[in-house]
């Protein structure tokens, strides 16, 4: 139940408030608008309390001084959708300027007098397209309570009905009066809706509340009053009217109409508070009959007693126990937590009295909470029959469970105090300092909001599926180091990474993370990696992944203060790598400046086990929800997994792994046949080694990344992780028999899980495919590793993160290639679109490649880029083998920031050996987002050309031992259609340019 | 001759169009053959060539099945009786896209003079389906195999067709067929080789190949009054034949001193011994690591990088009395045989299936020295074969020696014969011709004694 609670309140915050002001037209004189920017710097103004008040939004403004420019303003700019008008606007009347408007567009325009006389012409008058008139008394804050009335006017059925955002009637029919009273409530409102929405919430989700305050709702007469009551009495948080008022539009006022209001209301409803507001002190006596409170236009602290009247009355103070129809107060709670602590206190006769009285349930809608709010109003109190004890222990146990799985989908900030290790609340996210959390730690922050809003953590039995513990120092602690002894701007100029190093250690880590961390560690023994997340980190266009270093660290120390020092020191390695020359070259390819990039840096428990003198995973992998190569049955969009035993290191890298599609595990077709299951699946795995030297060993550089270390299977079986995920070959059989029964050399086929189900790994990672592809609106890459050792079983859910596609295809036509026309045509394409104008190839030669030498080859090529990209030529890179392969017999192993210039790549096959493209994680996610033309060819296949013998006689630029570099006398034409996966390179741009 | 060639090659191409592998294969037997013809005219009289040509019969059917999703495919289904003038038929079946009547027509040709050099009693044969097992799942590789047995099990049996396996049809795919096929006859027989080693199979077969590849080699030093003993060796590959080789040198005493795989070989001046062959087959077997360990593990060898530039490969550079090409297609090329010659090797055994190209045959054919060509020197991996349908037959197991010294015994026959026949046809010590002709000779012969049938 709760989860679901929650995942209805989370998404519906998102969607209220669907109506907003985004234009105002202000019509007035330039005399009118002088004066109102005299009154208070209109724009200024405007922005100023709308920034104040909801942080992401402020109406624009413009303003015109006649009918006809009004007119015309309304027909260019789409975006206006408020007028307000002055009575003195020189060609046209208000009413016919709202009339003439309603023509063009529905807007609502309202009239903003200077004065009471100017209210009774036509325009204020029944029948008018006027909206509503308001009096303008020299408060710029009027212009604020137009518009959030207009909007909550417009909002509240919507509202009231997704989440149940509560309702105020404010029933007043006085211009004068409204006018004053309407900003004071928006103010109190405002105000108090920020106050009580704090508790357990960081800002965004704060702000993301804001939009549930309850709304006003300014009714003029009785009949407006009544329809909106009956409309929303389900969600009238209380009632502030005046006594007397017109029943009718256009009527004359009655003199006891808000009485009459009053009485209808309590005929059913009890305990809605009223308040009834009167210029005449007589009419107290008419609100007592009417159980409404009373409050009295004329007196001096009309302000002040409205204030008290919230609190009280509408509960947007603290929840003030009390006995039945006793004044006095039992006890009182501040907050949820200390509504769930008080709660096993209160005697029961308040719990009754409270609960009778809906008292809880409204509290909790005052502050926005309505998912628990909703869970307890329908518990009846018949229903309870008198047992105390029941209605506390479920009201306590609703209030926990709410605050567990919010607890999921917040992320609280670091409180060293009140850390009492994890799990506490359900929160096991958190952020030392302020400052962003990073690109990489929001991707998780949203992956943890996942969890909780689709309730997977217990979706599939006995797996508890999760995001590792983590704790983000935000950037200002990067910030705050960086700005000690003028390091950054030494970091941003240094050239050399040792020397950056050195400094990075020498400068004291900022005190207050360091107590954090602390507090973090004496709790949390785990071993831990320590990762970059920076500003710019797996955004959708730049992702930056495997750029910045990851450490691991064992974690392991005794005494707490050493683990603090190694991950000092782990964090600082992470800072430095933020101006690594490594980096510094990745970022000329892309549009930042080094400047603009922050470091958060996330300390993230590993998901795992300890084995002996080693601690990893059953295993991790990989999974997107979009496959570039499917093979029959699968499609394109089942996506596809890869996993290895061990940490996830071998996936990363693209090493030996297993790859299959969850919608067809059992479909493997790397173990088709014997050889080829023998040659591809895993023969090592990774692990991080607990025992050998400290972490923190010699001063210097000691090397903090090299924990992780790789085992052969043999290793694997002993600690008995092999048997999850293991099969066997048989020699004399030429067969491969899946579990460990048998003797002989063991394989990774994963055939547990995939095909006796021993484990719904396939079932988990497609609702999560699911899930994340709805959450991110595009195909997605998730990252993931689970235990099989802890109980329940356990599925870290790592990272999400777009795959990067170009979704709004433009479509290109390959069309007829001539023969001889095209360098190279492939069906095995990465990409979409026309590049054009490329006059520069980067080729290793087919006859030239020694695959002994392919590290040289690499080097090579990683120059040559520089000098590309430097003069900012971009150009073709060709070559034979894996780009980016981890392994150098299958490959030129380069890594990004090495190609970074390159517009187009080309993978063309081995004379000796098939390429399969690699699919290597962070290299394909880069290729994909920087959006790289990828062509793989494969000359067996058919369906591909490359013309070596044209490339081999092209002059060369420079030629080096491996590489040549061409520079044609005419541009080539590239051509990718993505959908088909085509694409054509062709010798020279022989089409028109189109335009 | 050739005209007689020339002639019935028209023929045949004009019986059998659209099939060009088995017209090269009938081409290239019938050139080799020249010389028989030209002796005994009475097989050209009795259409012996044209005859064992035109397989005995040919199965061609109809395979339905049902892939996991419920989609029902249709795949064709072959089998060539090719010739049984001197046992059952015996071959392969190959599952892979690329099947199609002509390839298998060639494979089963060349079959029944394979299995005919064994000297054991087995005809030719071969058989298959264009099904493509990459990206099936378990169940729909057993739906398909036994479909396609609920059409073969009518045509096949212990003493009239005995398939095995190849391409694509492993020891699983072996296990499913053999399962549909006891269900349908209700009878446990041999009626498929490479069976498990708990239901039928027999010991020895990874080992079979390289064994028999060492036994030859020592039947062909003994025509020169030598034995392996003390023989330096140059071994290629590190695969089962190559592991095997190597094992069977150690045994009788030679010093196999390379071995290599796709990345690079290694050089061990000391010798491989019996430590480093347990290390080099955990390496390989169990670790699947690359040879490169084996240099990094053991000093006394250089690692030396495959070299795609070189138009030559220097494992086969190195000063030794004998090669073992155990790896792949054409790793010895004119160049690596000249090599070898300077380098004193005077013995070449292939374990590997056609790993010296043509100019390098005739390099060592022309130098005269011991040359095992591979149809003769790797028949044992075909012998096990045998092995096994003579212990289905017995229902009785062989141990691992009993396997091994038929297996010897085996392959002292083939070379025999070989010897003898190149004798008889005026080119003694022409290996090539020997097992060219014996093989003919057999079925040949058969066919003649058996009447027109």
């Amino acid at each position: 139940m709760p989860s679901s609670l929650v995942r209805a309140g989370f998404r519906d915050y998102q969607d209220l408030m669907r109506y907003r002001i985004l234009h105002i037209l202000l019509v007035a004189t330039p005399y009118d608008r002088f004066l109102l920017e005299e009154a208070g710097e209109l724009s200024e103004r405007m922005l100023g309390e709308f920034r104040n008040l909801d942080v992401h939004y402020a109406p624009g403004l413009t303003g015109v001084s006649t009918g006809a420019e009004a007119l015309e303003q309304v027909r260019r700019q789409e975006s206006i959708n408020l007028i307000i008008t002055t009575p003195h606007v020189a060609d046209m009347h208000p009413a016919r300027l709202a009339a003439q408007v309603k023509q063009i567009r529905d807007i609502p325009v309202v009239l903003l007098a200077w004065d009471p006389s100017e209210l009774n012409g036509p325009a204020a008058r029944q029948g008018s397209s006027i909206e509503r008139a308001f009096l303008w008394q020299g408060d710029a804050r009027i212009l604020q309570a137009i518009v959030k009335s207009v909007e909550d006017w417009r909002n509240v059925e919507h509202d009231t009905r997704s989440v149940g955002v509560q309702v105020i009637l404010l029933i007043e029919d006085n211009v004068r009066q409204y006018s004053s009273f309407l900003p004071l409530m928006y103010d109190e409102l405002l105000d108090h809706s920020q106050r009580v929405i704090t508790e357990g919430l960081n800002l965004s989700q704060k702000i993301l509340r804001m939009r549930a305050r309850p709304k006003v709702l300014l009714c003029t007469n009785f009949e407006e009053a009544k329809r909106a009551f009956q409309t929303y009495r389900d969600d009238v948080l209380g009632i502030i009217s005046d006594v007397e008022f017109p029943l009718k539009p256009g009527e004359q006022p009655h003199p006891e109409a808000g009485v009459r209001f009053a009485e209808e209301v309590r005929k059913h409803y009890q305990d809605i508070p009223l308040v009834l507001h009167s210029s005449k002190p007589e009419n107290e006596r008419l609100a007592r009959q009417a159980r409404a409170r009373f409050l009295l236009k004329g007196s001096p602290h009309l302000l002040e007693d409205l204030r008290k009247l919230l609190v009280q009355d509408f509960c947007f103070g603290p929840f003030v126990f009390r006995r039945e129809d006793q004044e006095g107060e039992v006890d009182r709670a501040d907050d949820l937590r200390s509504l769930e602590q008080k709660l096993h206190t209160i005697p029961p006769e308040s719990l009754f009295f409270h609960g009778r009285h809906n008292h809880f349930s409204r509290w909790l809608k005052a502050r926005t909470e309505f998912a628990v709010a909703h869970a307890l109003r329908p518990r009846k109190l018949e229903d309870y029959k008198g047992d105390a004890d029941k209605l506390r222990s479920d009201l306590i146990q609703a209030i926990t469970d709410y605050r567990f799985e919010r607890g999921q989908t917040v992320v609280a900030d670091f409180d060293r105090d009140h850390f009492a290790g994890l799990g506490e609340s359900g929160s096991d996210f958190y952020r030392i300092g302020g400052g962003s959390l990073g690109g990489k730690a929001r991707g998780l922050a949203f992956v943890r909001r996942l969890i909780a809003q689709h309730g997977l953590r217990n979706q599939f039995d006995g797996i508890r599926i999760a995001i590792p513990t983590t704790a983000v120092l935000g950037t200002d602690v990067f910030d705050r180091f960086l700005n000690t002894g003028g390091l950054r701007a030494f970091a941003i100029d240094s050239q050399d990474d040792e020397e950056l190093w050195r400094r990075f250690l020498a400068t004291p880590f900022p005190e207050e993370a360091e107590r954090d961390l602390a507090a973090f560690l004496a709790r949390v023994r785990q071993p831990l990696a320590v990762r970059s997340s920076s500003l710019l980190e797996d955004s959708l266009h730049q992702p930056f992944t495997g750029v910045y270093d990851t450490l691991m660290l064992r974690n392991n120390a005794w005494s707490v203060a050493e683990r603090v020092h190694q991950a000092v020191r782990a964090v600082k390695r992470v800072w430095a790598s933020t101006f690594s020359q490594h980096a510094k070259a990745y970022l000329q390819a892309t549009a930042f400046r080094l400047e603009e990039e922050k470091m958060a840096v996330m300390l993230q428990g590993i998901v795992g086990a300890v084995h002996g003198p080693r601690f990893y995973p059953d295993l991790s992998g990989v999974a997107r929800s979009h496959n570039f190569y499917p093979t029959s049955p699968m499609k394109a969009e089942d996506g596809i997994v890869a996993v290895a035993l061990g940490l996830g290191r071998a996936i990363v890298e693209g090493g030996a792994c297993l790859r299959f599609c969850p919608r067809y595990p059992k479909h493997v077709p790397q173990l088709s046949s014997v050889a080829e299951a023998l040659k591809s699946t895993q023969r090592d795995f990774w692990a991080l080694r607990l025992d050998g030297a400290s972490d923190s060993d010699g001063d210097g550089d000691g090397d903090l990344s090299m924990r992780e270390e790789s085992f052969g299977l043999d290793a694997a079986e002993a600690d008995g992780t092999l048997a999850a995920v293991g099969s066997t070959y048989s020699r004399e059989n030429d067969a491969i028999y899946d579990s460990l029964a048998r003797p002989g050399p063991r394989l990774i086929t994963f055939a547990p899980m995939l095909k006796h189900g021993d484990f719904p790994l396939p079932e988990i990672l497609r609702t999560l495919m699911d899930v994340g592809h709805q959450g991110l609106g595009a195909p997605v890459e998730i990252e993931f590793a689970v235990n099989l050792q802890a109980r329940p079983r356990e599925f870290g859910f790592l990272q999400v993160r777009p795959l990067a596609l170009a979704r709004e295809m433009e479509v290109i036509e390959i069309g007829e290639v001539e023969p001889g026309a095209a360098l190279c045509w492939s069906q095995r394409v990465l990409g979409n679109g026309r590049i054009e104008g490329i006059q520069d190839l980067v080729v290793v030669d087919f006859q030239r490649f020694e695959r002994s030498r392919s590290r040289e080859a690499a080097a090579e090529i990683g120059r040559l880029n520089n000098q590309l990209l430097a003069s900012g030529t971009p150009y073709v890179l060709i070559g034979v083998g894996r780009w980016g392969s981890r392994d150098p017999w299958l490959g030129i192993p380069v890594t990004w920031d090495q190609v970074a210039g390159a517009k187009v790549i080309v993978e063309a096959g081995l004379r000796d050996l098939k390429v399969t493209p690699s699919q290597g994680s962070h290299f394909f996610q880069n290729l994909t987002s920087f959006n790289v033309g990828y062509f793989t060819i494969n000359p067996e296949d058919g369906q591909c050309l490359l013309d070596w013998d044209w490339l081999d006689a092209q002059p060369a630029e420079t030629a080096r031992d491996h590489v040549r570099h061409l520079r044609l006398p005419e541009p080539v034409l590239v051509k990718m259609n993505g959908r088909k996966g085509e694409g054509v390179i062709l010798k020279r741009d022989m089409e028109e340019p189109k335009r | 001759m050739s005209e007689y060639v020339a002639s019935l090659m028209t023929e045949v191409k004009a019986k059998n169009p659209a099939e060009p592998e088995f017209h090269q294969a009938v081409q290239e037997v019938a050139e080799s053959l020249a010389l028989v013809f030209d002796r005994h005219p009475e097989y050209r009289h009795n259409k012996i060539l044209e005859r064992i040509l035109e397989p005995e019969r040919v199965l061609m059917f109809r395979v339905p099945w049902q892939d996991d999703q419920g989609q029902i495919h249709v795949n064709r289904g072959f089998r060539i009786e090719m010739n049984s003038a001197i046992g059952p038929y015996k071959g392969g079946l190959r599952f892979h896209p690329s099947v199609n009547l002509g390839i298998l027509k060639f494979l089963a040709f060349e079959q029944v003079f394979k299995n005919s050099l064994t000297t054991l009693p087995m005809g030719g044969g071969k058989g298959g389906s264009d099904f493509d097992p990459k990206g099936k799942s378990d169940n729909e590789v057993m739906r398909f195999c036994q479909s396609f047995m609920s059409e073969l099990f009518r045509h096949i049996g212990p003493n009239t067709d005995v398939p095995a396996g190849d391409i694509g049809v492993g020891g699983r795919e072996i296990g499913f067929l053999f399962g549909q096929y006891k269900r349908l006859r209700n009878e446990f027989t041999g009626v498929l080789t490479g069976k498990g080693l708990n239901w039928g199979g027999s010991l020895i077969r990874p080992e079979a190949t390289g064994y028999g590849c060492v036994y030859f080699a020592q039947e062909m030093l003994g025509t020169r009054g030598q034995t392996l003993e003390g023989k330096t060796c140059l071994v290629s590959g590190s695969g089962n034949v190559a592991q095997y080789t190597v094992e069977k040198l150690l045994e009788l005493g030679a010093k196999p001193v390379t071995v290599s795989d796709s990345n690079g070989y290694v050089y061990d001046e000391a010798g491989i011994d019996r430590e480093k062959l347990a290390f080099l087959m955990d390496l390989k077997n169990v670790r699947r690591g690359r040879i490169k360990e084996y240099a990094d593990k053991y000093g006394t060898a250089v690692y030396t990088p495959a070299d795609p530039k070189l138009d030559h490969c220097p494992l086969w550079s190195y000063k030794a009395d004998c090669a073992f090409p155990s790896a792949t297609q054409n790793e010895i090329n004119g160049k690596d045989a000249a090599n070898l010659l300077a380098n004193g090797v005077y013995v070449v055994a292939e374990g590997a299936n056609m790993p010296s190209t043509i100019d390098a045959i005739n390099q060592f054919v022309d130098a005269r020295i011991l040359y095992g060509p591979g149809k003769a020197a790797n028949a044992g991996g075909v012998a096990t074969s045998g092995l096994e349908m003579a212990q289905n037959s017995m229902r009785f197991g062989w141990p691992r020696e009993e396997v091994d010294s038929r297996l010897h015994r085996i392959m002292k026959d083939i070379h025999s014969a070989c010897v003898t026949t190149a004798d008889r046809f005026g080119t003694p010590g022409n290996y090539v011709n020997g097992a060219n002709i014996a093989g003919f000779l057999k079925v040949a012969d058969a066919m003649m004694d058996q009447g027109l049938v």
